[in-house]
């Protein structure tokens, strides 16, 4: 166990300014197929992306990147008839087996962040990988890590308490969205 | 500075892949670290570094490019080939820089569309419906060049000017952007200066009054210098992505940021404060900071004697500087005339350093004489004792000080008329100008938001006045900055960039007519100055980017005989022309860009789609038919390969198989990477003086000598045409688009997928109007039908779209319809008109 890994993210919206790079990046860097998103954006606390809420002359623009939050209690494994979505105890990244996979949908359903996103073209559910094979066996960050201009995401091991994402974890300064979910996330926000 | 940041010495990543270590400079705290794996890139400032390439998977191939649409970064682009096609898009790695590597969500998705059939120009077209139908035929390249030879010869038979190369932005690689005027050199054809009809000349005349020199900023790591950060009219987070992280870095290390914008741009969502500013008002802004600055007795007053034009003695009789030859005045001889037709992108335009520096005159208060105005260096060493202000009468001329010419141009300014004008409170007009003479140091951030505006070249200018009279011009962590700061952006005194070899591409046998792109509808409709009986368009999609579109299609190409478009893209220009052939993208073709420190090259790595061609290879082609060809005689890549095949110290380390095809970046061995401050301690100034020239005797005839602000041309506060048009209009360069060439990246729809009108809910209530309702927005040029979008992020009285979008995707109409070329003496006369976009009024109602 003491090797295991606990991978998570922290975003910063204090300094996202909403461009999606992140939703677009991970659509084309991970061939994300059909209308599949893994990465989607909302805005931090009103109802309509790109409307700043409060009022004119100091209204407050925030956004809130949204990706597969790698719970450490996940509802859509919990509630997968088939057995597809999983949960590694190695890295704790949730994921889709494909070929276990029956197209159902409730893993989107019972996730309390709707972060599986059904592949419409290949008729099974897809989600977010933390860029597992693609780019963390080979020593680079998730691409949306990478690729964000405002470094607003990051990345690393809730394990090792040396790590930034510990850090802001622990000091408080980094919280999960809606926790009264009871999933536990490995995303959190500033 | 030093205890409040801390400085490190930063590891640069040079190109043979070893970490060597630079000398930092004290006191310019930049910092980046290389990391090969990401995790931990982290410093102490918070920047972070990018994690170098992956190397790619089997079966796939890396390749490079730049990316060459204009915007200001022009990122190294590291690109992933799998089975003949581009599947992927990520930074490439920046030699010297690692912080800088980018690459946008344009960028990745634009492989998606330049891929796509559909989208693009597949083969060389002949107009067969009437102009505007979009109804072509498919022709050779052969039939195509046969008849385009045909009309150009006649042409230029008459006369060679009647010939026009219009070529724009589309495209900054060297080859691409300047085949078309190269070509038309070779001809002596007309070709346009391009800066004036397309908007961004403001800036360069506001810069060249006061710096001598269009462009001129800090490299954006130097605001972690800064205590206060102010970017004014630049949407950073949008336009120059790549500088973001500096910004976000700079605001971690404590500095405070204030973004000035009609609207809260993406900017402001990272800043710790958005000012909302009506559009059109900045420089009245400017003028009330300095105002507040220079009535607290907080202006930097050692510093405007020695760097500036403020000691300089001003004539009373005629507002020209008083000029002393040999102990004696002299008469003003004058502004020197600007060459014609020679600003804008030529240098030759700017200022010579210090041309006339000998010959101007400052009262010395050491002497009490009347003496030859001494260079920086020698009043900081005490050579003199400048008046900053004062009444002085020299050889019976009377005189007064610049500064005091400056003084009397803010004093209209109190916080309450600024706050008028600019429609922000008063008190925060108060507080903006404290906090910033408090910052020590405090930069700005200029962009080309502020100048599309009538009297464009006010706004730069009066905002760089406004840090000269701070006190923040030449320091670290201060500065006026235009567009985009590499280390070895111009002008940095003692460097100059390498030296290329481009005698052979230099040379075309004659010389091209350089226009200004102001008079380009009159010469169409008028042939004045020149007629267009033939026209080239290249690297432009002219009607969807030039103002007031139903004039272009309803005057100005039903002028022209004979229209020639090349273009990768079906544009609303294409539509128009009588020939449109197939040019390739930054991904099909060789080119350069000379981004000091770094050249970064394009190559071949996809196909060509369909039968498309370099503009190098198009012009080749038509080359053997106008009889030219002598000067085309070389392949896109044999041209790259001159160009850097020199003896000069900055290529001895070039290796082309492994710096130009592997990596499609060269980062020079002899090359400074380190953040450059521009005019340190006085020096570099382009101006006649060699000062920082805020008094223009050009502009005396135009009572704009000094910094002021003038209405816009369409004034929303008063006259016939408010009451029929009450709101501005302005646009913005969002994250959607450079200009029409990412519309519309398939996978950028699920960020938006129309052009939408913001608006503020006060005036939509004042309409009946609501959020999602579809509007028509209106005057006496054109109109659109558009979704509404209401933000209480924009200031009321004032509606904004995105620019770019084409009229495919408006519900009827387009943006560009509203938008007017009036000519502005002012600027015609200094260099060109500059047009003013986002000074134009409309009405809103329910469609």
């Amino acid at each position: 166990m003491a090797d295991n890994k606990h991978y998570a993210m922290v975003i910063d919206t204090d300094h996202c300014v909403g461009c999606q790079t992140c939703t677009v990046s991970c659509k084309i860097s991970n061939e994300v197929p059909g209308t599949a998103h893994w990465n989607h954006m909302e805005s931090l606390d009103g109802d309509v992306l790109y409307q700043p809420t409060g009022t004119f002359p100091a209204p407050k623009l925030a956004f809130r990147p949204m990706l597969c939050n790698h719970c450490e209690d996940p509802s859509c494994v919990k509630h997968c008839p088939s057995g597809a979505m999983q949960k590694d105890e190695e890295t704790g990244i949730v994921s889709v087996d494909q070929d276990r996979c029956i197209g159902c949908g409730y893993c989107s359903w019972t996730c309390p962040y709707g972060a599986p996103s059904m592949d419409d073209e290949n008729h099974v559910m897809s989600k977010c990988t933390f860029c597992a094979e693609s780019r963390l066996a080979r020593g680079a960050e998730p691409f949306c890590v990478a690729s964000c201009p405002a470094n607003a995401r990051i990345f690393g091991d809730l394990n090792d308490p040396e790590s930034e994402v510990a850090k802001l974890v622990q000091g408080k300064h980094a919280t999960a969205y809606q926790p009264e979910h009871g999933t536990r996330p490995s995303v959190y926000y500033i | 500075m030093e205890e409040k940041r801390g400085h490190a010495e930063p590891e640069y990543f040079m190109r043979d892949g070893k970490l060597t270590r630079r000398t930092f400079i004290q006191g310019v705290g930049a910092i980046t670290v290389a990391s090969a794996f990401g995790f931990a890139g982290v410093t102490a400032t918070g920047e972070k570094a990018q994690a170098d390439e992956a190397p790619a998977a089997s079966g796939e191939k890396s390749v490079h490019a730049v990316c060459t649409v204009n915007c200001t970064s022009r990122c190294h682009l590291h690109g992933t080939v799998r089975d003949g096609k581009l599947i992927r898009v990520e930074p490439g790695n920046m030699p010297g820089r690692p912080g800088y590597a980018n690459a946008c969500l344009r960028s990745m998705s634009y492989i998606q569309r330049l891929q796509d059939e559909n989208a693009r120009v597949m083969y060389p077209m002949k107009r067969t419906g009437e102009r505007g139908s979009g109804e072509f035929e498919r022709i050779t390249w052969d039939e195509a060049m046969d008849l385009i030879a045909d009309k150009l010869n006649a042409v230029v038979a008459k006369d060679p000017k009647a010939a026009s190369f219009y070529s724009f932005t589309g495209d900054l690689g060297k080859l691409s952007w300047e085949a078309p005027t190269r070509y038309a050199a070779c001809l002596g054809a007309t070709t346009w200066d391009i800066e004036g009809i397309m908007g961004d000349h403001g800036a360069s005349m506001g810069m060249t009054m006061v710096f001598g020199t269009h462009r001129g900023a800090h490299d954006s790591r130097d605001y972690l210098n800064s205590n206060l950060l102010i970017v004014w009219g630049r949407n950073v987070a949008d336009t120059h992505t790549s500088e973001l992280r500096d910004y976000v870095a700079a605001r971690k290390a404590g500095a405070k940021v204030v973004v000035i914008d009609p609207r809260q741009c993406s900017t402001a969502a990272m800043a710790d404060e958005w000012i909302p500013i009506n559009p059109q008002t900045d420089p009245a802004l400017a003028l009330g900071m300095m105002n507040w600055i220079i009535s607290h007795d907080r202006h930097a007053k050692d510093k405007l004697v020695e760097e500036s034009v403020a000691p300089y003695l001003i004539r009373e009789d005629d507002g020209t500087y008083l000029r002393m030859a040999d102990g004696v005045v002299v008469a003003s001889k004058g502004a020197d005339a600007i060459e014609a037709g020679s600003i804008g992108s030529a240098p030759a335009a700017e200022g010579d350093a210090g041309a006339g520096a000998g010959s101007y005159v400052i009262w010395d208060e050491a002497t009490n004489a009347a003496i030859a105005a001494p260079d920086a260096a020698a009043i900081k060493a005490g050579a003199a004792t400048p008046a900053l202000s004062g009444t002085f009468t020299v050889d019976g001329v009377a005189c007064r000080t610049a500064f005091d010419h400056l003084c009397d141009s803010c004093a209209a300014y109190t916080p309450e008329r600024t706050g008028e004008i600019c429609g922000i409170d008063a008190a925060v007009v108060e507080r903006l100008a404290e906090e910033y003479i408090d910052a020590q140091p405090a930069g700005i951030r200029m962009g080309q938001g502020m100048q599309r505006v009538y009297h464009s070249y006010s706004p730069f200018r009066t905002v760089a006045t406004l840090a000269m009279v701070a006190g923040y011009i030449g320091v670290p962590g201060g500065g006026a900055s235009h567009a985009g700061g590499t280390a070895t952006n111009k002008p940095v005194a003692g460097y100059t960039g390498p030296t290329y070899n481009y005698t052979d591409w230099s040379d075309t046998g004659k010389t091209a007519n350089l226009v200004p792109s102001s008079l380009v509808y009159q010469a169409a409709v008028d042939h004045d100055p020149v007629p267009i009986d033939f026209l080239w368009i290249a690297n432009s999609n002219f009607i969807n980017m030039s103002p007031d579109s139903n004039r272009i299609i309803n005057e100005v190409i039903p002028a022209i005989d004979f229209i020639v478009t090349a273009d990768p893209w079906w544009t609303w220009t294409a539509k128009y022309s009588d020939v449109v052939l197939p040019a390739t993208t930054y991904w099909e073709h060789w080119d350069l860009i000379d981004r000091s420190p770094w050249a970064m090259f394009n190559q071949p790595s996809i196909e060509p789609l369909g039968e498309s061609k370099s503009d190098v290879e198009i012009m080749s082609l038509l080359a053997t038919k106008t009889g030219v060809e002598k000067y085309w005689d070389k392949t896109d890549e044999e041209w790259i390969r001159q160009f850097v095949g020199t003896d000069h110290p900055a290529w001895d380390d070039l290796d082309w198989d492994r710096d130009v095809v592997g990596q499609g970046i060269y980062g020079r061995s002899d090359a400074l990477y380190d953040p450059a401050i521009v005019y340190a301690d006085g020096t570099g100034y382009k101006t006649d003086t060699g000062k920082f020239e805020f008094y223009t005797e050009a502009m005396l005839p135009y009572d704009d000598e000094v910094p002021t602000w003038k209405p816009p041309a369409e004034d929303p506060r008063e006259g016939e045409l408010a009451a029929k048009y009450p709101l501005v209009f302005i646009q913005y360069h969002d994250r959607l688009n450079v200009h029409t060439q990412h519309i519309l990246n398939p996978a950028l729809e699920v960020v938006q997928d129309e052009p939408l009108l913001q608006m503020n809910p006060v005036d939509a209530e004042a309409r009946g109007l609501s959020h999602d309702d579809v509007v028509h927005v209106y005057n006496d040029r054109g109109d659109m039908k558009i979704r509404l979008f209401l933000t209480e992020g924009i200031i009321p009285g004032t509606v904004a779209t995105q620019s770019g979008w084409t009229p495919d995707y408006f519900i009827d109409g387009c943006y560009q319809n509203l938008t007017h070329l009036t000519i502005c003496d002012a600027e015609e006369d200094y260099s060109m008109t500059n047009s003013a976009f986002y000074d134009v009024l409309v009405e809103v109602e329910k469609a």
